[in-house]
């Protein structure tokens, strides 16, 4: 094989990126200019010798720079190069059918994964890639378990909990998506408490919201257009009585008016 | 006729030899006569016919000889016919281990013929057991419909399809099939095949979800559009995939739709057992996360009771709001949900329970302490109950308010469903329903060609009688007996 030495070189540039990432203070630009370096080589391996794409370390290879690039838009804060990135890894992590070994980095990225759908409130997504995973995997492994407890607090409404889950993150990456996810999960919040309030103290009410400060949750409170007396410090909610007695003429005007044409169809 | 009715009757005397030659010639007289309503088929350009050939295939496949098969399709191989299917009649014999006998027919074989030997043929091997052999004449089989974009051919082929897939399905190769269908889909859908479309998409369905690929199957659905007046069992089988699929991505409301039309349009006999409990199983899940609760008669059902006995304790669980009933009953049943691919579904409903229970205590009390809620639903702490509570104020499952300083729930007072919209769109949702079933069954009524003139005939022929009938009544000045008389002859 004329390519094999090619592979070397790449797997070895490879290792020099892997090695400037894990360092103390990775300069973040220059390992991304490396990394387009790796993945034109790569294209450059699979152009020179159509066989390879067989060949299991230069898949594993290939795998392993998309990894790379997961963990360096994580880094980067550039959620959509992390979408790309794990979309590529897709083939590799559930369809394996080249028979390579399981990744040891599949499942903290999975994880990870299930967290963005999470944080951008993309459930139907979640549950579609759930169903991918092993059951084994889900109970027991704590990279999948943690999205997992998380999703199902969201639905019951244990808010409770998905803001203490904070503080139990397998690794440190899951940070990143857990401080979208409780802005997103502040305004489901501010949802359910506005139609099942009338109104609340500025203390419950900054607790309830997870603020920590007054301004926030002032601030906050404008946002959402809710009326706060200064005097009384109570935050008062809107009520939209919405009156469904009313007599909604124009949809039964429309409802009657199919049936006729359905009717005289008929006869 | 007689013939054979004398050999019936004659049954007892028979010897076991002349009983298999008359078994023999029987086999052989129905796959001529199927083969004559191809042919029909061919020369009319109507698949009616063709329909009819197939009928017969399930009562032939139960008798099949493979010497007997031969026999016919050496009959209709002769020098004339095109390359492919030539390749594809020989390849036929050699798989079937016989021996290429004299040819006595003169005319070309027609594709539909070499497609119908061929189905019969892999049908025979299929049941053998010789599944290497049916995979090669498979792939030979679809090489003849690649060419062709005959209507005729289209009932064939999509069985030919079928059994395609389910050959590397038992050899557990059903990725392998994925181009070859993806490639056949999209010659079908240019040449309107709609049969073996619609084949093609519940094939591929099946292919993905066998593999899990939920997302790629949706986008198949989304991209392509399922032919309208496809076979209802096809359509049942495409409905509940596509119902299947929008369950996992949360979208109950279609997936009930999507699985009770599959139910009601699949026939039910004790051949589709199989399916209706599939369906069900899945459908049964579906309504408990949408909030309903599945009628108590479906577990009734003699086909349904028992594998459907792990669902209804479910069910029972879920009503009742009992988040530790419902947990042990997901722990009993763990391989069977498992099996039945719905164990992640079924954890989904861990939040319907606590909704059940909610909505059970806000119907008992009219003003509870977050504490009691907390201790009935066996719920972790007050402050989550809260949160809880409070989603469920926000989705419509209670009607009620919060007063955090004090730490009570206070439920709204019940108004009368009758004051408001409500039953109006119930009936307006079965006035739809009804609606549309009399325009399918209007759509799906058969006209033959020239019957309408026939009609036009016999109309033109009641308007002269009716004038020669008045002119009668003018010229006999109202004689009453002749009016009845006339009356008489009309009618």
């Amino acid at each position: 094989m004329s390519a094999k030495p090619t592979v070397q070189s790449v797997s070895k540039l490879f290792e020099n990126t892997r090695a400037a990432l894990n360092s103390q203070n990775p300069n973040l630009d220059a390992i991304k200019s490396q990394l387009s370096q790796l993945k034109v080589s790569l294209v450059g391996l699979a152009l020179q010798n159509s066989q390879i794409e067989a060949d299991q370390s230069f898949q594993v290879l290939k795998r392993s720079v998309a990894e790379l690039g997961a963990e360096l838009s994580i880094k980067m804060a550039d959620i959509a190069a992390f979408e790309r990135y794990m979309a590529q890894l897709e083939p590799f992590y559930f369809d394996n059918r080249l028979g390579l070994d399981e990744s040891k980095v599949m499942y903290p990225l999975i994880g990870l994964n299930l967290l963005r759908m999470l944080s951008d409130n993309l459930i139907a997504d979640f549950h579609t890639v759930l169903e991918r995973i092993d059951l084994e995997q889900i109970q027991n492994n704590p990279f999948i378990v943690h999205p997992v407890k998380l999703e199902q607090a969201l639905m019951e409404g244990s808010y409770k909990k998905v803001w203490q889950a904070r503080s139990e993150v397998p690794t440190p990456e899951y940070l990143f998506f857990m401080d979208i996810l409780m802005s997103t999960i502040r305004n489901e919040v501010a949802s359910c408490v506005e139609k099942s309030y009338v109104s609340l103290p500025f203390d419950d009410a900054k607790s309830v919201l997870f603020f920590s400060s007054m301004d926030e949750l002032l601030r906050f409170a404008q946002e959402h257009q809710w009326s706060v007396s200064p005097s009384e410090k109570r935050i008062t909610f809107k009520t939209e009585a919405e009156d469904t007695r009313m007599f909604q003429g124009e949809n039964i005007m429309k409802q009657t008016l199919s049936y006729a044409r359905e009717l005289e169809r008929i006869v | 006729m007689s013939k054979s009715n004398e050999a019936a009757s004659m049954d007892v005397e028979l010897s076991p030899e002349q009983k298999q030659a008359e078994a023999h010639r029987i086999l052989l007289e129905d796959l001529g006569r199927s083969l004559k309503f191809l042919q029909r088929g061919i020369a009319a350009a109507e698949t009616h016919y063709i329909y009819r050939a197939l009928r017969a295939v399930p009562s032939l496949r139960k008798r099949l000889l493979p010497e007997v098969l031969a026999e016919t399709i050496s009959a209709c191989t002769s020098e004339t016919d095109a390359p492919n299917v030539r390749d594809c009649l020989k390849g036929m014999l050699v798989l079937l281990k016989q021996d290429q006998r004299e040819s006595q027919s003169t005319g070309a074989c027609e594709p539909e013929l070499c497609l119908f030997l061929g189905l019969l043929s892999l049908l025979s091997l299929l049941d053998s057991g010789d599944r290497a052999s049916g995979a090669k004449l498979a792939e030979s089989l679809i090489r003849v419909t690649s060419g062709s974009q005959r209507r005729t051919l289209d009932p064939i082929a999509s069985r030919v399809f079928f059994y395609y897939s389910r050959i590397f399905e038992m050899d557990g190769r059903l990725h392998d099939v994925r181009p070859a269908l993806l490639n056949a889909l999209q010659a079908a859908t240019l040449a309107g095949m709609k049969e073996t479309k619609a084949m093609l998409l519940t094939l591929l369905l099946r292919n993905y979800m066998h593999y899990k690929h939920y997302d790629q199957a949706e986008r198949l659905t989304a991209k392509s559009s399922f032919p309208s007046d496809a076979p209802n069992n096809l359509l049942a089988r495409y409905l509940y995939y596509l119902g299947h699929i929008e369950a996992i991505q949360l979208n109950y409301s279609q997936a009930q739709l999507h699985l009770l039309e599959a139910t009601r349009k699949a026939p039910s006999n004790a051949e589709t057992a199989g399916f209706q409990q599939t369906v069900h199983k899945i459908y049964v899940i579906v309504e408990l996360l949408m909030g309903n609760i599945p009628e108590r008669s479906l577990f009734r059902q003699p086909v349904l009771r028992k594998p459907l006995q792990p669902y209804l304790e479910l069910t029972q669980a879920v009503r009742v709001g009992d988040l530790n009933k419902f947990q042990d009953v997901v722990a009993k049943y763990e391989e069977k949900f498992l099996k039945d691919d719905v164990l992640i579904l079924i954890q989904r409903l861990r939040h319907n329970v606590i909704k059940a229970g909610i909505r059970s205590i806000s119907i008992a009390y009219s003003r509870i302490s977050l504490r009691d809620i907390c201790l009935k639903l066996h719920l972790d702490s007050e402050e989550d109950a809260e949160y809880i509570v409070a989603k469920a104020i926000r989705d419509g499952v209670v009607d009620a308010t919060i007063d955090h300083e004090k730490g009570f729930v206070q439920s709204a007072e019940i108004h009368n469903v009758y004051s408001t919209n409500d039953p109006q769109y119930a009936f307006d949702k079965r006035i739809a329903f009804c609606l549309s079933l009399y325009n399918d069954s209007v759509k799906s009524m058969r006209y033959p060609g020239s019957d309408h003139r026939k009609e036009l005939a016999y109309a033109m022929e009641a308007i002269k009688r009716e004038r020669e009938l008045a002119h009668e009544l003018e010229n006999d000045d109202y004689d009453g007996d002749s009016d009845e008389d006339a009356m008489d002859e009309d009618l």
